[in-house]
């Protein structure tokens, strides 16, 4: 009577040599690329100590890069996700011809430089062109100041609210809105009372990533900003500037801030991901 | 190619889907494991497979010890219950495969290879699809794909799970005498599991009825008929 | 008989949402975008061409492209394999890993660029060890490399991960008793099934890389025609009020993506057609 040689391999296994070998010069790597960055941001903030850390932070300058940051998320996310909203409601709830095209235009900005986002604004509402030195002369200049710096960071952020909704809402189908108006209520109240509590943890998902890179855009805004000291110089802008002056403790402190504000949009997205999968786009599920 | 399980037991964790049991499969025959899902007969038969590795016991092919085998050394051709046909491959190149992952001293030429393939499709009667995709059949020519894929790797025994399982009845029937006659003119020893007592017992040379992991009985389908041996098979065939 | 435009609807909201959606779109996408497109029609296709054919920008597209391809390459090599050992292996601390393959998408490209700079500068911690055996990396296109590699990460595994999630399990079997090893097996049946996400990846990291401005300006040196980035002189043709030079650079760049963005469609309905998925 034999018995099970320890070395059974089922039939969809690698060899334990193949496998070490790949998850280890998978975390090399990894430990090269990923986290040693990581790491740098940390050390050169912390470099002369927590106080010079601190205590940069509370210069005039990154003051104004802070507030002006929130600002702009403030403006710019909610209104992504009014759009992310409507155009998959649009998208999902009817039958039309040109969805394709409509999703290939919403799709647009992930494909395009940031850089190039911040010519196009520049082009759009820059101070010598028809509408821009209208409202320029109007009061409400576009570049060089904040509206600017919204715009651009809407359309660098556009896509995302809608990417993870539309996946989600067409799976859902249309089923529980068509019931709720069979029972009476008006399209308000299923939108409020049904649709929104399933699509609420997609939602969310969306607005964490938005967020996350509208706090973070640099190169449209580079363009757009014109980089106004404590005007229009949003926190990754005021960061570059710091840099460039070697003042790399406070331009490395200020990255800490955002790199936590990137660690919290990791852990929130990686919490949504293990509790509600469900309600998530089906390449979200681990 | 006589195969004997010797004791084979199977557990899960702590769960035990094969409790200890033995069979001998005469050489040649077309052997049914029939039993409701639970009962341990695809257990049994991915251990024959090599797909998994039994807990205790062993199996001998031909006499020799072969639970130490490879699913690779087996040589058992294998037809999946959903046939695990290769989509991004044409029907062709899914029935040569086999053939083509020899190592090159034992690979025939491809022209031979291209003479097998046709008479492989000849055999199951589909000559003229060996250009399509999986993605282009219908179910019942997957079906009739993956068995020549298997019969193509000139197996010693050939091993089907629920090979009927997802078609319509009309289908069914036709695959049911195709199957029959591929395995009398081979002459492989050919074990294929079930839950359709219908087509154990049309199709089958031996059953072997399982519940919860045990072998109820084993014998020809008029003998299993006319003397039931437990309450359980009794009321499985009568039903 | 053609499709009607749009079917009618008992759900109510098509005109809210239609209005939200097409004056957001407009707003945001075409407007802009067709003012680009305006400006390069009203400076006419000679005029763009005379500011785009001087070797600096040349330099500086080719500079983009290649070093975008390699590292988009690398990325789909690597990606590939962070996919398989995320979604096969177990071992401890994947799921810390799994999340933190999303950090070039969460990190500020700033932030990034500050970083990876700090590092490989000759007196950061690698740089430090590529000097003592007589190299450099940062101001290098090594280190543009570097930084492409990193915004271009998590494209690849992405995109793979959940296909490597959906191969059945039989099929790896089925390949295995008809006699193929295990690498034979990784060759011919799983490498084949994953090739359209991975190259859907690989477009969407060289799309990224390409067009990519604040991980790199820090890192580049930005000498011009060795390591200046083509975004880069889109930003100093502004700084000079260049508008037609900044546009013509910007179109191009435009058509790179655009020409990316239909390869990528063409995999998928390859893709969709070959082999019934993506």
């Amino acid at each position: 009577m034999s018995d099970a040689p320890a070395t059974f391999r089922s039939a969809t296994e690698e060899t334990p040599r193949v496998r070490r070998l790949l998850i280890g010069s998978v975390l090399i790597v990894l430990a090269l690329l990923l986290f040693a960055p990581l790491v740098t941001v940390f050390y050169e903030a912390l470099r002369k100590g927590w106080w010079e850390a601190v205590s940069s932070l509370g210069d005039p300058e990154s003051q104004a890069a802070i507030r002006l940051t929130l600002t702009v998320a403030t403006i710019a996310v909610p209104l992504n996700a009014i759009f992310g909203i409507a155009a998959a409601w649009l998208i999902t709830k009817y039958d039309f011809r040109g969805k394709a095209i409509l999703l290939t235009l919403i799709d647009l900005p992930f494909s395009v430089s940031p850089v190039v986002v911040g010519l196009c604004v520049v082009l759009t509402f820059g101070a010598n062109t028809w509408i821009g030195g209208l409202l320029t002369t109007a009061g409400y200049p576009v570049v060089f100041a904040l509206p600017g710096i919204v715009l651009a960071s809407m359309i660098v952020t556009f896509p995302f609210v809608a990417r993870e909704l539309i996946p989600v809402m067409v799976e859902q189908g249309r089923a529980e809105e068509e019931a709720a108006l069979t029972l009476g209520a008006s399209g308000w109240r299923t939108f409020r009372t049904v649709t929104l509590p399933n699509i609420r943890w997609a939602l969310l998902y969306g607005v964490l990533l938005c967020n996350a890179r509208a706090m973070g855009e640099f190169g449209a805004v580079a363009v757009v900003s014109g980089k106004i000291r404590g005007q229009t110089s949003t926190m990754p802008i005021t960061i570059e500037m710091l840099y460039n002056e070697y003042l790399s403790v406070a331009a490395f402190t200020l990255a800490v801030v955002l790199a936590f504000l990137a660690f919290l949009t990791l852990g929130l997205k990686t919490l949504l991901e293990i509790r509600h999968a469900d309600q998530l786009a089906a390449t979200r599920r681990h | 190619m006589h195969i004997e399980i010797d004791e084979i037991s199977k557990t899960f964790g702590t769960t035990a889907a094969l409790a200890p049991v033995t069979l001998a499969i005469p050489s040649g025959a077309l052997v049914a494991l029939l039993g409701p899902s639970g009962s341990g007969k695809t257990t049994l038969l991915r251990i024959l497979g090599g797909l998994e590795f039994p807990t205790s016991g062993r199996v001998l092919f031909d006499g020799s010890d072969a639970t130490g085998l490879t699913v690779q050394q087996r040589r058992a051709g294998f037809v999946f219950q959903s046939y695990a046909l290769f989509r991004h491959m044409t029907v062709f190149d899914n029935i040569a495969y086999g053939l083509n992952a020899r190592p090159r001293a034992n690979r025939p030429t491809k022209p031979e290879i291209a003479r097998r393939v046709t008479r492989l499709l000849d055999l199951i009667q589909l000559p003229d699809i060996g250009a399509r995709y999986p993605s282009q059949l219908s179910g019942g020519q997957r079906q009739r794909v993956a068995l020549a894929r298997a019969l193509a790797i000139e197996p010693r025994m050939l091993l089907l799970d629920e090979p009927f399982g997802a078609l319509d009845a009309k289908v069914r029937k036709e695959l049911r005498q195709g199957l029959r006659d591929i395995h009398d003119t081979t002459g492989l020893t050919t074990v294929f599991v079930t839950h359709d007592q219908d087509e154990a017992m049309e199709l089958a040379d031996l059953v072997v009825v399982m519940s919860m992991g045990r072998i109820e009985q084993i014998g020809k389908p008029q003998d299993l008929r006319a003397r039931p041996a437990t309450p359980f098979v009794r009321e499985f065939l009568g039903a | 008989m053609a499709r009607p435009l749009l079917h009618r609807s008992p759900i109510p909201g098509l005109g809210i949402s239609a209005g939200i959606t097409i004056t957001l779109l407009s707003l945001v996408v075409l407007l802009p975008i067709g003012a680009l497109l305006l400006k390069g029609a009203t400076a006419g296709p000679d005029r763009l061409w005379t500011e785009v054919n001087t070797p600096r920008i040349w330099a500086a597209l080719w500079l983009s492209f290649r070093l975008s391809f390699l590292a988009a390459t690398f990325n789909l090599i690597f990606g590939t394999a962070l996919a398989w050992v995320l979604a096969r292996y177990r071992f401890p601390g994947r799921r810390l890993i799994d999340a933190a393959v999303d950090l070039p998408f969460a990190l500020p490209t700033a932030v990034a660029g500050i970083a990876l700079t700090a590092l490989y500068a000759p007196n950061g911690a690698f740089g430090a060890l590529a000097k003592d055996l007589g190299f450099k990396i940062a101001y290098t296109p090594v280190g543009i490399f570097i930084a492409l590699v990193f915004v271009g990460l998590p494209f690849v595994s992405r995109t793979v991960q959940p296909v490597i999630d959906e191969i059945e399990r039989e099929v790896e079997e089925a390949s295995a008793t008809l006699g193929a090893t295990r690498a034979q097996t990784f060759r011919h049946v799983i490498l084949p099934m994953l090739a359209p996400a991975a190259l859907t990846g690989f477009a969407l990291a060289l799309a990224r890389a390409v067009g990519e401005y604040g991980s790199v300006i820090f890192i580049a040196g930005n000498l011009p025609m060795q390591t200046e980035i083509a975004p880069l002189l889109i930003v100093i043709k502004l700084e000079e009020f260049n508008y037609d030079g900044a546009t013509a650079i910007g179109i191009t760049m435009l058509m790179i993506s655009f020409a990316l963005l239909l390869f990528i469609n063409a995999i998928q309905v390859w893709s969709r057609r070959r082999i019934g998925y993506v």
